[in-house]
């Protein structure tokens, strides 16, 4: 089921400038496209209108369209959106519904809401809780974790609602070496299962391994895109003040000092 | 200008709780540039919060240029060690981004020409001297977290801790705080800084401190917290080396923490073919 | 690298509800339902309010309050708090009866120009009786009853979703601002706020940590209301409950037999057949 972004348009309200223009996105099954950009290029807006969120809950205003496997769904209301589209952010603890004194009911407050049956609520929050390694998280208080655990028991939560697309915020901007690992590998399953991951990232190493295509971003347009590693190789990125991975960054230095790069590459494989 | 040093410090959360410094004995001096590195759990954060009194020792203690830090409050420790927060929203009160500014180095007592000076210099450090009147919760996340810096800034603290400052940063950013810690090391600050992120700590810091449950595991140059015999260690604790470390080791070179030490390591082999 | 879990399929490791959601009070008392325990707390406060002379009410609160809390052996918290809680109003009422109870004539006690009666003092003893029994019942049932244990109940039995999740959503409200009030004086601290000085230093000290509180909850409402309708939240509708608190025909009948039995009562009383 695609996600199609076509000639969108986005200005907040009460704004003097819109935040996105011209923007055409593809998303197919199975696709983790990265999305990357300086600060305030329009990455967050960009999540919250692919999900819907905007204009339905920010406000604003949208041109363009916005189709599900051919079909506009710009008429949809928010909680019909939410069946196929889920979004997580970048701060774990305002994701918690706060009503939930443990991860399990913290995961399970997304199927609860969808009214199906109990065993398949259940059913779906251990499943959810598996894939993203947090089982024994099961009778902590969500409050009480760390914000590493508060995200992923975050995109368990998202992860149980079983939606096609993911669109993830900066998933992994609050999180050490180990937690960004756990939500890298989390992605790179639901995108094996099928799912389509549209992924905004500052971490670029992280996007080199786990996205097919990447998005640059700036000042609300696409500057360019393309194959990940073309992408992330393409020296208009540091222009677009986005940090290159370092495996890029390091060959770069050494043509850069007249060398060859050869052996690094080989170093780096 | 300023020395820190730890004696056995010792800190248990709550009654016979949480050990979660288990011994710590160090000594920072002036100028340094010190990253803090490891797992979460391992008591960095732990260990900053006594630097400026929030925390006070179960056992040992911590000296600022030989005085006992438990003889001053907390109040008294902001004008020798600067803290900044990793949650920028946990700390942004102002209306404007002047008045969050000055907020610190008022409480200090400054005033005048030199509060004046100190909250320009801090705003043209991080980028925000045309947003003087802004409401902070009109920047984005990325630019009240330099905020948060610059408040901290404007203290003209001879030591200050950073807490994971690059968190949330684009590339531009992120060099934004590397020239801000390299100016303050310049003018013989010490500056502390908590990362995770193991290229920017090579990068920016001339000593790396590692720690695993309470202890300190390993203290020493990034070259050498981060070349090969040190990998175990760090993989304990859940940490991996730069790239650059990695690939400097895999062509055989000596420690190259950073890309510039694998470049001038190829570029000496390349010369004695 | 352990086995990947299709999420698609049933999971590997099918498992029911766990056991520690809506795990049973440890007393008899804790694991009423909810209803019932409320039923009673209310029963009691306003029987207590109703029945005449003193003898009436203290034979109830010991029956219905103290009674059930020495079952869920919470008698100790329940006396401290239940004080606690009433004593200010409890001081007020008392001393405002005993000293200016109008018609008093039997005169016990004289200080200055105001005078304790003996008609003002038994009084006083009937009002700070009621004030006890009504701490004491709703005291009893707040240590009895988990608050999301009774909104759930209510839910199962028709409230709202919507309406059970903000009555949810407050109780946490406070633990959530206190734990964000906390981080925000240490941050405050660390910018030479003095929190340790005389009083007036301190006292300034409350706009720039009630300031984040305040500002850092509302930016955090905004957040958190995208997140939860990006999660179904204002889907139209019942949702579908994990666990509800038991009920039985036997405490459905033991609430209507004390609504009766207050309904009789209050009739009585106003029928003039008792004094």
């Amino acid at each position: 089921m695609t996600l199609r972004l076509s000639g969108v348009g986005y200005r907040y309200a009460g704004a003097q400038r819109p935040s996105l223009l011209d923007i055409d996105l593809d998303l197919p099954d199975g696709a983790v496209v990265g999305l990357v950009g300086a600060s305030e290029a329009g990455k967050t807006t960009l999540c919250l209108v692919a999900s819907g969120l905007a204009p339905r809950t920010v406000g604003g205003q949208i041109r363009g369209h916005i189709t599900l496997d051919g079909e506009n769904v710009d008429a949809w209301p928010m909680h019909r959106l939410s069946e196929r589209i889920a979004i997580g952010f970048e701060n774990p603890a305002t994701q918690l519904s706060q009503v939930a004194s443990t991860v399990f009911e913290e995961v399970a407050f997304g199927p609860m809401n969808l009214g199906v049956s109990r065993d398949d609520v259940v059913e779906r929050t251990w499943a959810a809780l598996e894939a993203l390694r947090i089982e024994e998280l099961a009778e902590r208080d969500p409050f009480r974790l760390s914000g590493g655990q508060q995200q992923l028991v975050a995109m368990a939560g998202l992860l149980a609602m079983r939606p096609a697309h993911f669109v993830l915020d900066e998933p992994t901007a609050q999180l050490d070496p180990a937690g960004t690992r756990l939500v890298g590998d989390a992605i790179a399953r639901l995108a094996a299962d099928g799912a389509s991951i549209l992924v905004a990232e500052q971490k670029t190493d992280l996007l080199a391994e786990v996205a097919s295509r990447i998005v640059v971003l700036g000042e609300g347009r696409i500057l360019f895109e393309g194959p990940a590693a073309e992408v992330l190789a393409d020296p208009r990125l540091t222009e677009a003040g986005v940090a290159e991975p370092a495996a890029v960054r390091l060959r770069r230095a050494a043509e850069v000092a007249g060398l060859d790069p050869v052996r690094i590459v080989g170093a780096i494989a | 200008m300023t020395e820190l040093r730890t004696e056995g410090l010792v800190h248990v959360y709550g009654d016979g709780g949480v050990r979660a410094l288990d011994g710590v004995d160090l000594r920072i001096g002036p100028g340094e540039r010190v990253a803090l590195i490891g797992q979460n759990g391992s008591g960095k954060t732990t260990l900053v919060r006594h630097l400026n009194g929030l925390l006070r020792p179960t056992e040992g203690r911590v000296t600022i240029d030989g005085t006992d830090a438990a003889t001053m409050t907390v109040a008294q420790l902001a004008s020798r060690v600067g803290l900044v927060f990793q949650d920028p929203d946990r700390q942004i009160f102002a209306g404007s981004v002047d008045a969050e500014v000055q907020f610190g180095p008022r409480n200090l007592g400054r005033s005048g020409a030199e509060l004046r000076e100190a909250v320009a210099a801090a705003l043209d450090a991080t980028g925000l001297a045309d947003e003087r009147r802004t409401n902070p919760y009109d920047l984005g996340g990325s630019r009240r977290k330099l905020l948060a810096l610059a408040s901290v800034l404007a203290m003209r603290t001879p030591v200050i801790v950073l807490d994971e400052p690059t968190t949330g940063q684009d590339a531009r950013g992120v060099a934004r705080v590397r020239r801000i810690i390299d100016a303050l090391a310049g003018e013989g600050r010490t500056v502390i800084a908590i990362s995770h992120d193991m290229r920017f700590v090579a990068e920016t810091f001339e000593r790396v401190i590692v720690m695993r449950s309470g202890r300190v595991i390993l203290d020493g140059t990034p070259a050498e917290a981060f070349a090969a015999e040190a990998w175990q260690l760090l993989a304990s604790t859940h940490l991996e080396p730069p790239l650059a470390a990695r690939v400097g080791e895999r062509l055989g070179f000596g420690a190259t923490p950073t890309d510039a030490s694998v470049i001038e390591s190829l570029a000496a082999e390349g010369r004695r073919a | 690298m352990a086995e990947r879990v299709r999420l698609t399929e049933p999971s590997p490791h099918a498992r029911g509800v766990p056991t520690f959601i809506g795990r049973p009070g440890p007393s008899a008392v804790h694991r009423l339902n909810p209803l019932t325990k409320a039923t009673l707390a209310t029963v009691t406060a306003i029987a207590a309010v109703v029945l005449g002379g003193i003898v009436g009410p203290v034979l109830l609160v010991t029956v219905a309050v103290l009674l059930p809390a020495a079952v869920a052996g919470v008698l100790g918290r329940l006396l401290r708090l239940s004080l606690l809680l009433a004593l200010p109003i409890a001081i007020s009422a008392f001393l405002v009866n005993l000293f200016f109870f109008p018609g008093g004539e039997q005169v016990l006690l004289r200080i200055g120009p105001i005078t304790a009666t003996a008609e003002g003092l038994g009084f006083a003893i009937q009002i700070l009786v009621r004030i006890l029994a009504i701490s004491g019942a709703v005291t009893l049932f707040y240590l009895t009853t988990r608050p999301a244990d009774l909104v759930v109940d209510l839910e199962r039995r028709g409230i709202s979703s919507r309406a059970g999740f903000v009555a949810n959503a407050s109780v946490q409200t406070v633990p959530a601002m206190v734990d964000r009030a906390i981080q925000i004086t240490a941050a405050q601290r660390a910018r030479g706020l003095d929190t340790e000085g005389n009083l007036w230093r301190r006292l300034r000290g409350i706009v720039p940590i009630v300031g984040p509180v305040i500002l850092g909850s509302l930016a955090e409402v905004e957040e958190r209301t995208m997140a939860l309708e990006a999660r179904g939240f204002a889907r139209p509708g019942r949702r579908t409950l994990l666990w509800a608190p038991p009920d039985s025909a036997t405490e459905r009948i033991a609430r209507w037999a004390m609504l009766v039995a207050l309904v009789a009562l209050v009739a009585a009383r106003v029928s003039g057949a008792w004094s």
